[in-house]
């Protein structure tokens, strides 16, 4: 990641950001039908345990004139809760076991816990990979990246994923493909 | 005289010889069947290990949203004892914000769990932290499982069998005692017995005295017969006698303990000790502590006179007059049989004791099984089955059902039956199956409405057509379809003119106030243009088990299907538009726990994300302001999607819709397909709601996806507003391309300016 010359882009991101009053915008959750006051000033807590950060701290508190349309989804950064990171941690343990059964049923534990956490996906995905079973493991990041808006390193794990997949199944072009959008949101 | 006698001797001596050994013939062919009969019998059950199958086991974890009191009460439904400290397997003690306990031994799947002493702390209503007894953390942590039932193959799955070590020493002991002294010794029939009982019975001229050993009363049982003849006393000896011959005492008396009916509960016969124990206690049979044990050894006798629910006095009695006898024959010492003659009966309530037994859901296990396995191994390899059933919700879910039902029932202008209904509910991520309700009789195992019952789907059909709409890129929340009169040439040759619910026609409006209302004009009209083939085909890319015929009615909902086939549709929407079959099975063990099969999740993309999360934010709308609203009241804050359906005449009326974490479909009709007075709305949602509110869940809750955002429009007519120019004003979720017309006075408080900003933001990140 080469923040130097994003230098300018990330400052300004902020800058629009605290402009917005409320840097991240939290996951929908529908107004009352009375129609709501017209700007919101409170940064609404993630739903535990999912974790979100905010990159940038808002530099100046500029309240908008007109309430800008909320075009973005948040900016997160997915990581694993102490009881999902234990069942990882052993599910890992008895992958490299070749024990992929024994595997699968330890991360579906951890699914039950976050079930909305992509990062579990991709492990989900990476098993059925070393499994050969390419299809699923395409699914498995497919359903990451619709979990994982707002966090372009997740997304990019996952469009590596998917690329890995249609590799093994001599995709080569999807592959290629699969390879540059990961990439893109990379270099972001 | 002498010799005429002698002569005639002689005479009819080969017929004399002929007669007797006829009998003999007789009798010994009697003797051999009746050896083969008992012998096929006890053989029959004796190596039957029915498949065990387990509820889901609660997983506990820092963080979780579970509180103290919830926590206790999944214990108590386990059958844990709370005491005043925690020593013994299946204990816990309740402090303030923290409850210790010692689980239970338990092979899992993955992993075989050794007893474990735990501790769980609480705040603000949620797992704080957990640790072992050495104070290592532990950060997640399974219970075991309720045992649900075992896969029984002639009667039913109401029967818990266990093993000799499962079995404390004490029952066999006190078996004796009360009931077959001399069981020991005797040869099957006790001789002083049977001539004492003869004495008695010919003085009173009736057969009704019982001298019954333990063996005969088994043999009684095997045949369900309690007629008592002279002659089926006689066959009964005869086989009893044959068993001893062929068996060991310790396999007869664990055949008795596995046997014998203790109880009865409507339609369903409470067979053997180990579902007696569940039964009545609500613990597994070798937890049970002495006045326990004794109670079960009262049922025995008679499980209707001594009916501890319905005769607790006459039970208690007779319970402490065999604690009396067991202290008497030094089976327990007198002090011990003096402090459980003091406890009461200790009964758990007959509806939780009745929420162990849930046929319709086995009967879904059992299917699945049977596609790998045959009738022979589930029932008596020793498998063991864990599935997806979740107790609590399973036990919302039935008293929804049949509380709701009650009431409809009331209204309903039919007195000579009864409404029917249905319940799936299922887990949106992983497509298991939580619970399942077969019909309003929750513990009958007869016809499965919810995976058999083929009913007309009405207005659930529709969110597939407006996905479909979606996924087409033409449409979004706010374009505007035409609720306009429309007639179509059927296949047939015939006309076909739909009309709305109220007869109303609405014209212009908006898709999202379209699907809201459940506007069947508009519907119609969207679909046209959508095309039906394309809307079939999604059908079966959704869930359905076979594509529905392309014919203008499916968009209204002339499909019809079993609930369990609706629930894995709108599983998949819920799921963002994953298809996963849906699975009441995780894996099958053998019987030395080594994992046979698995049933994996599996994930298939099988609609747009984004269009998905567009309907979903829809039939959030349908509880907001449509056809869902009236279920608000009782869920509060809680966001919901959803949608009803109602078909032709009421003939079905439909609830489906769910949470962040549940998908729930609800049917109810009649079984003859009459007309019922109920729509969706009126029938099935407030079940569906009552289930929600019911459950533990949470908000429908999905980040939005990259390429939609959020406009302002008003309902009525689709138009775009601003806060500064609308009171009506409601938010949709559109894709970033769409345009919608402003209404008239709010363009010019159009905020350019975000919408330039937007764009500028989407350059800064690289879109």
């Amino acid at each position: 990641m080469n923040a130097c010359p994003n230098f300018y882009r990330v400052t300004s991101l902020a800058l629009l950001l605290s402009l917005c009053a409320c840097s991240s915008i939290p996951p929908y959750s529908p107004a009352p039908i009375v129609t709501p006051p017209a700007h919101s000033t409170a940064v609404v807590e993630p739903a535990a345990p999912v974790t979100e950060t905010h990159p940038v701290e808002p530099v100046v508190a500029v309240e908008p004139s007109v309430p800008l349309p909320t075009t973005t989804p948040a900016t997160r950064n997915y990581t694993l809760s102490a009881a999902t990171r234990t069942l990882v941690n052993q599910a890992t343990t008895q992958r490299k076991n070749l024990d992929f059964v024994q595997a699968a049923a330890t991360l579906e534990r951890a699914l039950r816990i976050e079930p909305k956490n992509p990062l579990l996906w991709l492990e989900y995905g990476e098993l059925r990979m070393d499994e050969n079973n390419f299809a699923q493991a395409e699914s498995m990041a497919r359903k990451a990246l619709a979990s994982a808006s707002g966090d372009a390193r997740t997304q990019a794990s996952a469009w590596r994923l998917i690329a890995d997949s249609y590799k093994a199944r001599n995709q080569n072009s999807e592959a290629q493909q699969a390879y540059g959008r990961a990439n893109s949101l990379t270099d972001r | 005289m002498k010799s005429r006698t002698r002569n005639l001797l002689k005479k009819y001596w080969p017929h004399v010889l002929a007669v007797v050994g006829i009998c003999l013939l007789a009798v010994t062919i009697w003797i051999v069947t009746l050896d083969r009969q008992i012998r096929q019998q006890f053989e029959g059950r004796r190596w039957t290990l029915p498949a065990k199958v387990y509820a889901q086991p609660l997983e506990l974890y820092t963080g979780q949203a579970l509180s103290i009191d919830e926590l206790q009460q999944a214990l108590e439904r386990l059958g844990y004892l709370r005491s005043a400290q925690v020593s013994r397997t299946g204990n816990f003690q309740r402090r303030p914000n923290r409850i210790d306990l010692v689980s239970r031994p338990f092979r899992f799947a993955d992993e075989n769990r050794e007893q474990q002493t735990l501790s769980i702390s609480f705040a603000d209503n949620h797992i704080e932290k957990m640790w072992d007894s050495s104070a290592r953390e532990v950060p997640v942590f399974r219970l075991d499982p309720l045992l649900i039932g075992s896969i029984y193959p002639t009667q039913g799955e109401d029967r818990i069998i266990v093993s000799q070590q499962e079995t404390p020493a004490l029952l066999p002991a006190a078996l004796k005692v009360v009931e077959d002294r001399r069981f020991d010794t005797h040869i099957g029939v006790d001789p002083i017995g049977i001539l004492r009982a003869i004495w008695v019975d010919l003085r009173s001229g009736s057969f009704d005295q019982g001298a019954s050993t333990l063996t005969q009363q088994l043999v009684r049982s095997y045949f369900l017969n309690n007629r008592q003849t002279l002659s089926r006393k006689l066959t009964e000896a005869v086989m009893a006698i044959l068993l001893e011959v062929h068996f060991e005492k310790k396999d007869l008396m664990n055949a008795y303990i596995n046997e014998i009916n203790l109880g009865q509960e409507g339609g369903r016969a409470i067979q053997g000790f180990g579902l007696a124990s569940q039964f009545y206690f609500g613990k597994p049979l070798a937890e049970l502590q002495l006045h326990e044990i004794a109670l079960l050894v009262t049922e025995v006798r008679s499980p209707t006179y001594y009916n501890p629910r319905k005769q607790p006095e006459r039970a208690l009695a007779r319970r402490n007059l065999i604690l009396d006898l067991l202290a008497e024959f030094k089976i327990v010492t007198a002090k011990d049989a003096e402090v459980a003659k003091a406890k009461p009966l200790g009964l758990v309530n007959a509806t939780a004791a009745h929420s162990t037994y849930y046929p319709a859901f086995l009967d879904f296990v059992r299917r699945t099984l049977r596609r790998d396995y045959q009738e022979s191994d589930l029932t008596e390899a020793g498998l063991v089955v864990f599935s997806t059933l979740d107790p609590l919700v399973q036990a919302r879910a039935e008293s929804a059902l049949v509380s709701e039902l009650d009431r409809l029932d009331k209204n309903s202008k039919r007195k000579d039956v009864e409404l029917e209904g249905a319940v799936v509910v299922t887990a949106p991520t992983n497509g298991e199956v939580l619970a399942i309700v077969g019909g309003r009789n929750v513990s009958y195992s007869g016809f499965n409405r919810a995976l058999d019952a083929r009913r007309s789907i009405g207005s659930l059909a529709k969110p597939v057509v407006y996905l479909t709409a979606l996924e087409t890129g033409r449409y979004n929340a706010a374009s505007i379809i035409n609720d306009a009169p429309v007639t179509l040439k059927l296949a047939t040759g015939k006309d076909w003119t739909p009309q709305n619910y109220d007869k109303k026609v609405n014209g212009p409006v908006p898709l999202v106030r379209a699907l809201a209302q459940s506007l069947n004009l508009a519907t119609v009209n969207l679909s046209q243009d959508v095309g039906l083939e394309k809307i079939s085909t999604n059908f079966l890319e959704l869930g359905l088990a076979e594509k529905p015929q392309a014919v203008p009615a499916m968009a209204l909902g002339a499909v019809t299907v079993p609930p369990l086939e609706v629930a894995q549709v709108y599983n998949s929407i819920a799921n963002g538009g994953f298809r996963t079959p849906l699975r009441a099975v995780r894996a099958v063990l053998d019987s030395q726990g080594k994992t046979l099969k698995a049933f994996p999740l599996e994930v298939t993309q099988v609609a747009e994300p984004t269009a998905v999360y567009q309907l979903q934010r829809m039939m959030v709308e349908v509880m907001r302001r449509g056809t869902g609203v009236s279920a608000r009241t009782q869920l509060g804050d809680l966001v919901v999607a959803g949608k009803s359906g109602t078909s032709s005449d009421y003939r079905d009326s439909w609830f489906a819709g769910f949470s962040g974490n549940h998908s729930i479909v609800v049917w109810l009709g009649y079984d003859d397909n009459q007309p019922t007075r109920f729509s969706g709305s009126s029938g099935a949602l407030p079940i569906w709601t009552k289930i929600m509110a019911g459950i533990n869940t949470t908000s429908w809750d999905q980040p939005l996806p990259e390429g939609i955002h959020e406009a302002q429009i008003e309902f009525a007519n689709g138009l775009a507003v601003n806060d500064s120019c609308s009171r009506e004003s409601m938010t949709v979720a559109v894709p970033d391309d769409a345009e919608i017309p402003w209404r008239d006075g709010c363009k010019a408080a159009e905020s350019t300016l975000g919408g330039r900003a937007a764009q500028w933001l989407h350059g800064m990140i690289g879109r």
